[in-house]
C-alpha cells in the first residue's frame, strides 16, 4: 500500500462500518458495537502504518471533485506534521472511549444507532484533520455537526435531548454562515481554497491577507469551538451519553475549531488576532465563573472545557498556534478522563448528576476517583515546583509565558482564570468524591466493570506523561516545538518564566485550598448559594444570554414569522389574487346588471351612451 | 447520426409507454389488481429504464451537444414545427430527474387506496408522459405542449383525489399556472416571431440569434414575459401563493411529480431557453430577479418557520428553496447556472422524498399539526431515519446533492461584483431551513407525545415503514447520496454545454495571478501520487 492509500483506508474505514451498521446491525447492538469498535482500532493502526510510513514527509493526494467553469472543487488529503499530531491524539482518544461505551452502553437499547453515530463521527472528524483545502474542511465540518447532532439526541425521548440536539445544529449553523461566506470570499480572492497555495500566496504578496475573509473564517471557529457568543450549545449538549460528551464535546470536535484556525494560521492579520486572543481570554475567565453555578457534574466540566477551548483560542490569537495545538492534545487527555471518569461515576450511582447528591465515592469507587484526581490535577497544571508536571502543566505554563510576552493585561486574566479552574473543580471533587454519601445512590455506588475502567487508566497515565515533548514520537508536534523553541530563544524568557511559574502556582494552590476551606469536605449545600445568594444568582444567570436567545426566538423571530406568514395569506393571496379574481367578478356581474332583458331599458342605455359619447367627442366644458 | 437511432426511438418511448399505460388504464375499470399494477410498473419504470440507459449512453463530445437526436414530422411544417427530440447536458439530469421520481412516485401510488385507482394512476401517468416530453423537446413547442400535457392532469388530480379545501385550491392554483403558462407562450411566440427564422428549434433559433441578436430592448420585453411567465410556474415571490396550499391538499403522487419535477419547468425553461437566446434582456432583468428571489429565500423562509401544518410547511419550504434556483439563474455564469441544475435535481428527489414521507406519517399520526404530534420516532425508527435523511438533504447536508447545488449558488454570486452582496442575506437561508427543518424532526419524532397523540401511539395501525414505502424511499434517498457524493457524473457534461454557451461565459474574475500559478505547478509536481495509480 502507499501511502496516500493508507490515508485513503483510514478514512474509509470508520465510514465502511457506519454503513455496514446502518445497513445490516440497527437491531444488532453487540456486532454493531465490535464492528465500531474494531473500526476505530483500525484506525489507529492506519494512523501507525500513516505515520511511519511518511517519514516525516508530507503527504498530498487530490482528485478532480467538481467543476463549472471557473470554479473547480477537488478532495484531497494534506497530511503534514499537524494533522499527523492531530489524527494522532483522535485515533487514540477515540478508540479508548469506543472501548469505554462497550460498557458503558452495554444496557442501552438502541446500541446499533449509538456506534453507527461513534463511527460517522470518527469518519467526519478524520475529514477535516486530513483534507486539503476550505471546502473539503467545510465538507466534513457539517457532517461533524451531524453527527454531534444525532448523538446528543440519543436519548432522544428525553425533552432535553429534544432542545439541545436541535439548539447545537443551529447555533453552528450561524457560525457556519459566516464561515462559507468566508470560502466564497477566499476562492474568488486566491482563486482557490487550497491551504498549500494560498499559503504560498500569501506567503509571496502579503498584501493578499484580507481581515474580511479572515474574519468570516472565524466565524466557524467560533461556532465549532463554543465561543462567545455561540458558546450556549455545549453545556446543553451534555445532554447527550456521557461518552459521548468526552469524545465530541470535549476532546475532539470542539477542538476541531481551534485546528481549522490553525491550518489556516497564515490568512490572520494582527488586527483579527488580537480579536480571537482578547475572545479567548474572556471565554475562559466566563466560563470559570459560569462553573461555580453547577451542580451537574457533567455541566461543571462542560464549562471547563469552554474555559479550556478560551485558552487555545487565546494562545492561538497570541500569535502561538503550535502552543494552542499542544493545549489541545493535552486538554484531549485530561478533559476525556475527566468525563470519562464523571461517566462512571454517573453510571455507579444510578444516573445521578448532581454532585450535592454524591460523595464518599473516593471509598466506594477508588480507581475512578484516583484517575479522577490525576486529570483534574493535570486540567489545573500540576507541577513539582516547574520540574516536573503534568499535561497540562506544559502547555497552560507556555499559554501563560506566550501571554505575559505579548500583553500583561491578558496575563493577568488568564492567571486568574486559572484560579477559577482550581476553585471549581477543587467545589467538584471535595463535594463530590468526599466526605459521606448524600444519597442512597451514592451509597450503593460499585466500581464499574473493568472494560470501562481500563481506559481511565491509560488516560490518567497520558494525561501525566503527555506534556512531555521530548519524548513525542519525532513526526509529531514539529509546530509546537518550535513554538516553544521560540519562546526559549527570547531574552527574557529565563526571568519572566520564573515569575509565570510562580503566579501559576499559586493560582492553581491558592484556587484548590480555598475552594476546600470555603466549601469544606463532602458539602450538602452549596456555600456560595446560601451566603452571597446575588452572586450565585448572577453566575447562575450566566450573563442572561441564554435567555436572551430563547427570548429572541421565541418573542422576536417566531413573532415576526407569523406576522409574515399572516401579512402572505391576507395581503398576497387575499387582497391581491382573491382581489383581482373579485374585481373580475364585479366587473361581471355589474355588466349582468345591464342586461335586463327590457326594451325600455336597453333605449335608456342607449340614450346615456349617446350623450357620454356626445359629450366626449365634442370635449364640452361646463 | 445512424448509430444512434435506436437511442433516439428509445427516446421516444419513454414518452409513449407512459401514455399508452395510460390510456389503457382509463378504460381499466374491470382491470384485476394484477393488470393495473403490471401495467402500472410498466409505465412508471420504463421511464426509468430509458433514462439510466441513455445516460450511460450519453457522449458528451458530440458536436452540437445534443445526443439521441429524433425528428418527426408533424404536419406543422409550415411553422416550423417538427417532434424533434434529443438530450443535451442541461436538460439529460433532468430527464433523468424525471424517469427518477416518476417512478418513485408511481411505485407510492401503485399501492396507495386511493378511490377509482385506474383513473388515479392514468393521471399520474399522462403527467409522466408529459414530464418526459417536456425534457427531450428540442423544439420550443413542444416543450410547451408536453408541459401544458402534464399540467392538466395534475388540476383534476388536484380536484377530485385531494384532501380538504381541494376545490378552492385546485381552482387557485389552475387559473394562476394557466396565467404564468399563457404568459410564457405569449413570449415564446413573440421570440419565435421577432427572432424570424421560422423555426420553433431551438437549435436553429439559437444559431439564427448568434448571428442576428435582436434588438435590446425587444429582447428586454420578451424575457419580461418569460420570466414572469416561468416565474409564476416556479413560484417566484410574490407568485408564490398557488403554492403551499396546492402541495398540501394535492395527492401524495401528483403532489411528488408537481413540486419535484414539473415545476422545474419554469426553471428549465429560463436557462436553457431565455437567458441564453435573449443575453441582453436577461442581463436588464438580473437585479431584479435577485431582489425577488431574496424574497423567496428570506420571506418565505421565515414563514416556513411559522408554519405547524407539516405539508404547509413544505410547501414554502419548496418555494423558498426556488430562491436560492433564481440567484443561480440571475448570475448569468457557468457556475450559478450548473449550481442551480445541480439544485434543480436534488431539490426534485428531496421535495418529493419529504412530501412522501408527510403522508406516510399522516397514515400514522392521522393529523398534519406537528404541535400535536410527538415521540414518534420510538414507534417508527425507519421512517423517523428517512425523514431525518430527507430534512438534512434538503437543510444542503453534505452528502446529498443539495449541498453541491447550494454551496455552488453561493460561491457564483461572489464571482461578479453586482451580486457579491446577495450572498449575505441568501446564506442567512442556511439557518432559517436549518430552524424549520430540525423542528419538524423535534416536534415530530422526538420528545414525549402530545396528550391528545399518546393515546393515537398505541393504537394498531402506527406501524413501521411499510416495504412499498421504503422502497419509495430508498430509490429516492439512494439517488441524492449518488449525487452527493459524486457530483462529478451531472456537472461534467452540464459543464460542457454552459460553457457552449456564450451568454454565460463572460470575462471571468478568478485571479491568476503569477503566484498562484507557480504554487500550483509546484504542488501538481508534488501530487506524483494519487488516487488513480
Amino acid at each position: 500500500m502507499t501511502d496516500s492509500q493508507t490515508v485513503l483506508a483510514l478514512l474509509m474505514t470508520p465510514l465502511l462500518s457506519a454503513v455496514i451498521i446502518a445497513c445490516f446491525l440497527r437491531r444488532r447492538g453487540t456486532l454493531a458495537s465490535i464492528v465500531s469498535v474494531a473500526a476505530a482500532a483500525g484506525i489507529c493502526v492506519f494512523t501507525v502504518m500513516a505515520i511511519s510510513g511518511s517519514g516525516g514527509e508530507v503527504i498530498r493526494v487530490s482528485a478532480n471533485w467538481l467543476q463549472f467553469g471557473d470554479f473547480k472543487v477537488s478532495m484531497g488529503f494534506f497530511f503534514d506534521g499537524v494533522a499527523m499530531t492531530m489524527l494522532t491524539m483522535v485515533a487514540f482518544v477515540g478508540f479508548l472511549i469506543h472501548v469505554f461505551s462497550l460498557g458503558y452502553m452495554a444496557k442501552d437499547k438502541a446500541r446499533g444507532r449509538y456506534f453507527g453515530g461513534m463511527s460517522i463521527f470518527m469518519f467526519s472528524m478524520l475529514g477535516i484533520i486530513l483534507a486539503e483545502n476550505l471546502i473539503m474542511i467545510f465538507v466534513f465540518w457539517e457532517l461533524v455537526g451531524f453527527s454531534s447532532y444525532m448523538l446528543i439526541a440519543h436519548y432522544f425521548d428525553t425533552e432535553k435531548a429534544k432542545a439541545a440536539s436541535k439548539k447545537a445544529f443551529i447555533v453552528n449553523r450561524i457560525g457556519d454562515l459566516g464561515f462559507l461566506v468566508g470560502i466564497a470570499y477566499a476562492y474568488w480572492h486566491f482563486g482557490t481554497t487550497n491551504l498549500e497555495v494560498m499559503r504560498s500566496a500569501v506567503g509571496a504578496n502579503p498584501a493578499l491577507i484580507d481581515w474580511t475573509i479572515a474574519a468570516l473564517l472565524m466565524c466557524g471557529f467560533i461556532g465549532k469551538s463554543a465561543q462567545f457568543p455561540l458558546h450556549v450549545w455545549l453545556p446543553d449538549a451534555m445532554a447527550g451519553p456521557t461518552p459521548v460528551s468526552a469524545l465530541i464535546h470535549a476532546a475532539t470536535l470542539v477542538a476541531a475549531g481551534v485546528y481549522f484556525l490553525i491550518r489556516i494560521t497564515f490568512l490572520f492579520p494582527d488586527s483579527v488576532l488580537n480579536y480571537i486572543a482578547v475572545l479567548g481570554t474572556g471565554v475562559a475567565v466566563y466560563a470559570g465563573f459560569c462553573a461555580y453555578a453547577q451542580n451537574d457534574i457533567k455541566k461543571i466540566l462542560a464549562y471547563s472545557t469552554l474555559s479550556q477551548l478560551g485558552y487555545a483560542s487565546a494562545a492561538f490569537g497570541l500569535g502561538a498556534p503550535g502552543i494552542a495545538l499542544f493545549h489541545l492534545i493535552t486538554h484531549a487527555f485530561f478533559k476525556a478522563l475527566l468525563f470519562l471518569g464523571a461517566g462512571t461515576v454517573i453510571h455507579g450511582c444510578h444516573h445521578e448528576q448532581n454532585i450535592f447528591k454524591m460523595g464518599g465515592l473516593l471509598k466506594r469507587m477508588p480507581v475512578t476517583s484516583v484517575t479522577f484526581l490525576i486529570g483534574m490535577l493535570a486540567l489545573l497544571g500540576f507541577s513539582f515546583f516547574g520540574t516536573f508536571g503534568f499535561a497540562g502543566f506544559y502547555s497552560k505554563d507556555a499559554i501563560l509565558i506566550e501571554a505575559r510576552f505579548e500583553s500583561k493585561y491578558l496575563f493577568a486574566l488568564l492567571i486568574g482564570g486559572a484560579f477559577l479552574t482550581a476553585g471549581y473543580m477543587g467545589r467538584l471533587y471535595w463535594t463530590a468524591f468526599l466526605g459521606k454519601p448524600k444519597s442512597e445512590a451514592a451509597a450503593n455506588a460499585r466500581e464499574n466493570s473493568i472494560i470501562m475502567i481500563v481506559p481511565l487508566i491509560i488516560l490518567a497515565f497520558f494525561s501525566v506523561v503527555g506534556g512531555w515533548i521530548e519524548f513525542w514520537p519525532q513526526e509529531l508536534g514539529g509546530i509546537i516545538r518550535e513554538d516553544i523553541a521560540h519562546q526559549e530563544n527570547n531574552e527574557d524568557y529565563e526571568h519572566l518564566h520564573h515569575t509565570v511559574l510562580i503566579l501559576g502556582s499559586a493560582a492553581w494552590i491558592v484556587g484548590l485550598l480555598g475552594s476546600m476551606v470555603f466549601y469544606g469536605i463532602g458539602a450538602k449545600e452549596d456555600r456560595l448559594k446560601q451566603t452571597v445568594r446575588p452572586l450565585y444568582a448572577l453566575l447562575k444567570s450566566r450573563l442572561l444570554i441564554d435567555e436572551l436567545y430563547d427570548y429572541y426566538v421565541a418573542k422576536v423571530q417566531q413573532r415576526f414569522a407569523v406576522l409574515l406568514s399572516f401579512l402572505d395569506v391576507f395581503l398576497i393571496k387575499g387582497v391581491l389574487v382573491r382581489g383581482s379574481a373579485g374585481v373580475v367578478g364585479l366587473v361581471g356581474t355589474c355588466s349582468r346588471l345591464l342586461h335586463v332583458g327590457s326594451i325600455h331599458a336597453y333605449v335608456y342605455w342607449f340614450l346615456a351612451g349617446l350623450i357620454l359619447f356626445w359629450v366626449l367627442a365634442t370635449g364640452v366644458s361646463f | 447520426m445512424t448509430q444512434t437511432e435506436p437511442f433516439s426511438l428509445l427516446l421516444l418511448t419513454a414518452i409513449l409507454v407512459p401514455l399508452f399505460a395510460g390510456i389503457l388504464l382509463l378504460f381499466g375499470a374491470r382491470f384485476g389488481t394484477v393488470t393495473r399494477k403490471a401495467l402500472g410498473i410498466l409505465g412508471f419504470g420504463w421511464p426509468l429504464i430509458v433514462g439510466v440507459l441513455l445516460f450511460s449512453q450519453f457522449n458528451p463530445l458530440l458536436a452540437g451537444g445534443y445526443n439521441f437526436e429524433l425528428r418527426a414530422p408533424t404536419g406543422l411544417e409550415q411553422l416550423g414545427i417538427y417532434l424533434h427530440l434529443g438530450l443535451n447536458g442541461i436538460s439529460m439530469p433532468l430527464f433523468l430527474l424525471a424517469g427518477i421520481v416518476g417512478f418513485a412516485a408511481g411505485w407510492y401510488a401503485l399501492y396507495s387506496k386511493a378511490e377509482r385507482p385506474h383513473l388515479y394512476l392514468a393521471l399520474l401517468l399522462f403527467m409522466l408522459s408529459g414530464l418526459m416530453g417536456t425534457f427531450a423537446s428540442i423544439d420550443i413547442f413542444f416543450f410547451y405542449f408536453f408541459h401544458e400535457f402534464a399540467l392538466i392532469p395534475t388540476f383534476i388530480l388536484i380536484g377530485v383525489w385531494g384532501s380538504e379545501g381541494k376545490r378552492a385550491a385546485a381552482m387557485e392554483m389552475t387559473i394562476y399556472l394557466t396565467l404564468g403558462a399563457l404568459l410564457s407562450l405569449i413570449g415564446l411566440i413573440a421570440l419565435y416571431a421577432k427572432s424570424g427564422v421560422e423555426s420553433f428549434s431551438l437549435i436553429e433559433l439559437r444559431d439564427y440569434l448568434a448571428a442576428q441578436p435582436i434588438a435590446e430592448t425587444v429582447q428586454s420585453n420578451i424575457f419580461a414575459l418569460l420570466l414572469f411567465g416561468f416565474g409564476i410556474l416556479v413560484s417566484l415571490f410574490p407568485f408564490h401563493s398557488w403554492a403551499p396550499k396546492g402541495y398540501a391538499t394535492a395527492p401524495t403522487g401528483a403532489a411528488m411529480l408537481h413540486a419535484g419535477v414539473l415545476k422545474k419547468f419554469g426553471l428549465y425553461g429560463l436557462l436553457q431557453i431565455a437567458a441564453p437566446l435573449l443575453p441582453e434582456g436577461a442581463a436588464h432583468w438580473t437585479p431584479l430577479i435577485v431582489w425577488l428571489a431574496l424574497g423567496n429565500v428570506i420571506i418565505i423562509g421565515l414563514i416556513t418557520i411559522a408554519q405547524r401544518d407539516l405539508k404547509m410547511m413544505f410547501g414554502y419550504s419548496s418555494v423558498m428553496h426556488m430562491g436560492y434556483a433564481f440567484l443561480g439563474i440571475a448570475t448569468l455564469s457557468v457556475v450559478g447556472i450548473g449550481g442551480t441544475l445541480l439544485l434543480m435535481v436534488a431539490h426534485g428527489l428531496s421535495i418529493s422524498l419529504l412530501l412522501m414521507l408527510s403522508t406516510c406519517i399522516y397514515h400514522r399520526s392521522k393529523t398534519f399539526d406537528m404541535k400535536v404530534m410527538g415521540g414518534l420516532a420510538a414507534k417508527t425508527p425507519v421512517l423517523a431515519a428517512f425523514f431525518i435523511a430527507g430534512i438534512f438533504a434538503s437543510i444542503g447536508l453534505p452528502g446529498f446533492g443539495n449541498f453541491w447545488g447550494e454551496f455552488t449558488i453561493f460561491v457564483s454570486l461572489v464571482e461578479h461584483e453586482e451580486t457579491r452582496w446577495a450572498i449575505i442575506p441568501a446564506a442567512v437561508g442556511i439557518i432559517i431551513s436549518a430552524i424549520y427543518g430540525l423542528r419538524a424532526v423535534a416536534n415530530i419524532f422526538f420528545g414525549q407525545p402530545h396528550k391528545t397523540f399518546a393515546a393515537r401511539l398505541q393504537e394498531g395501525d402506527v406501524v413501521d415503514l411499510k416495504g412499498f414505502e421504503r422502497f419509495s424511499a430508498l430509490v429516492l434517498i439512494g439517488a441524492l447520496l449518488i449525487i452527493g457524493v459524486f457530483p462529478r457524473l451531472l456537472s461534467d457534461n452540464a459543464n460542457r454545454e454552459l460553457l457552449q454557451i456564450s451568454s454565460y461565459n463572460s470575462q471571468s474574475s478568478l485571479p491568476i495571478t503569477e503566484v498562484n500559478n507557480v504554487a500550483f505547478a509546484e504542488i501538481i509536481e508534488d501530487q506524483k501520487e494519487g488516487f488513480d495509480e
